[in-house]
């Protein structure tokens, strides 16, 4: 065997060995893109619902609308998404071994999404003091949904920003973060639908 | 990812979020309500994406990048073909 095909064999073996084709280009933990994907669809899928809420009837759905905080949703933006630059400085600093450092990127982004969540119980009291509940109108039904399920991803979020900030692996904390900036990604998307799209 | 790259996506997150905050400022009835919920609705498709690319790495992979292109460009056309349903109230 020439040096040449025996190169190639080994080539072709590392390849079989990876065995992941694409799958293997994601970076990070593959199972979190799993769950990342199908919690994107079911986002996906509740906010094109939302907007066909909207589509059923339009002038109910503005008027609804219309009694959400929109500074405050404007707020949690720039909230969440400073909170995302924190976490993956704190996965960059952590790359480089610089871990008390990492840590503070982390504790930074955690506080952040306790802002977040603060800014939404405002939002909910305020609404609760209004008489507006889950079943005021199918805008309030999927209002508190949406907005409700993605402020228990924070919270799980928070979780897992906590326990990798002890079990501080580059792995470890990669994956939490991914699951950080899926949350931060959720909202971009979901804010304008939920809030600004009149 | 280099932190001065990452403070960059996150500049241009705000940039852009505050883009989409001035717009819905903008309140007129009609064609141009439509034209800025159209324009809002792109603007976070193009936050989500550099989300995707930059914070969550996927701008090291072509091919992902382009999936997740698709993705989230036939998201963003699914939400404003159902806005036009509506008719823009």
């Amino acid at each position: 065997m020439s040096d040449r095909t025996r190169h190639e064999a080994r080539s072709t073996v590392a390849a079989d060995d990876d065995g992941w084709g694409v799958l293997g280009e994601l970076p990070g933990d593959f199972m979190m893109w799993v769950l990342i994907v199908s919690e994107l669809l079911v986002f996906s899928a509740a906010l094109l619902a939302m907007l066909a809420v909207r589509a059923g009837d339009p002038v109910r759905f503005a008027a609804d609308q219309a009694m959400l905080d929109r500074t405050a949703g404007a707020l949690n933006t720039i909230v969440l998404v400073t909170s995302g630059l924190c976490a993956a400085l704190a996965v960059e600093a952590r790359s480089r071994e610089a871990r008390a450092t990492a840590r503070r990127w982390l504790a930074g982004a955690g506080l952040l999404g306790i802002v977040f969540l603060a800014v939404k119980a405002v939002e909910y009291t305020h609404k609760a003091s209004l008489g507006i509940g889950v079943e005021t109108s199918p805008f309030f039904t999927f209002y508190y949904l949406v907005t409700g399920f993605h402020a228990a991803h924070v919270v799980a979020g928070l979780v897992l920003l906590g326990l990798v900030a002890v079990f501080d692996s580059v792995r470890n904390m990669e994956t939490a973060v991914a699951f950080w900036h899926m949350v931060d990604l959720v909202w971009v998307l979901l804010f304008p639908i939920v809030y600004l799209v009149r | 990812m280099a932190a001065r790259a990452l403070v960059q996506a996150w500049g241009m997150l705000l940039a852009l979020s505050f883009s989409t905050t001035a717009l819905t400022l903008v309140d007129r009835p009609g064609a141009t309500r439509m034209g800025i919920a159209v324009l809002v609705l792109v603007l976070a498709g193009v936050k989500a994406r550099i989300i995707l690319a930059r914070y969550l790495g996927l701008a090291a992979s072509h091919f992902w990048t382009r999936a997740f292109d698709v993705a989230l460009g036939l998201f963003i056309a699914i939400a404003v073909a159902i806005y036009f349903i509506g008719k823009g109230g």
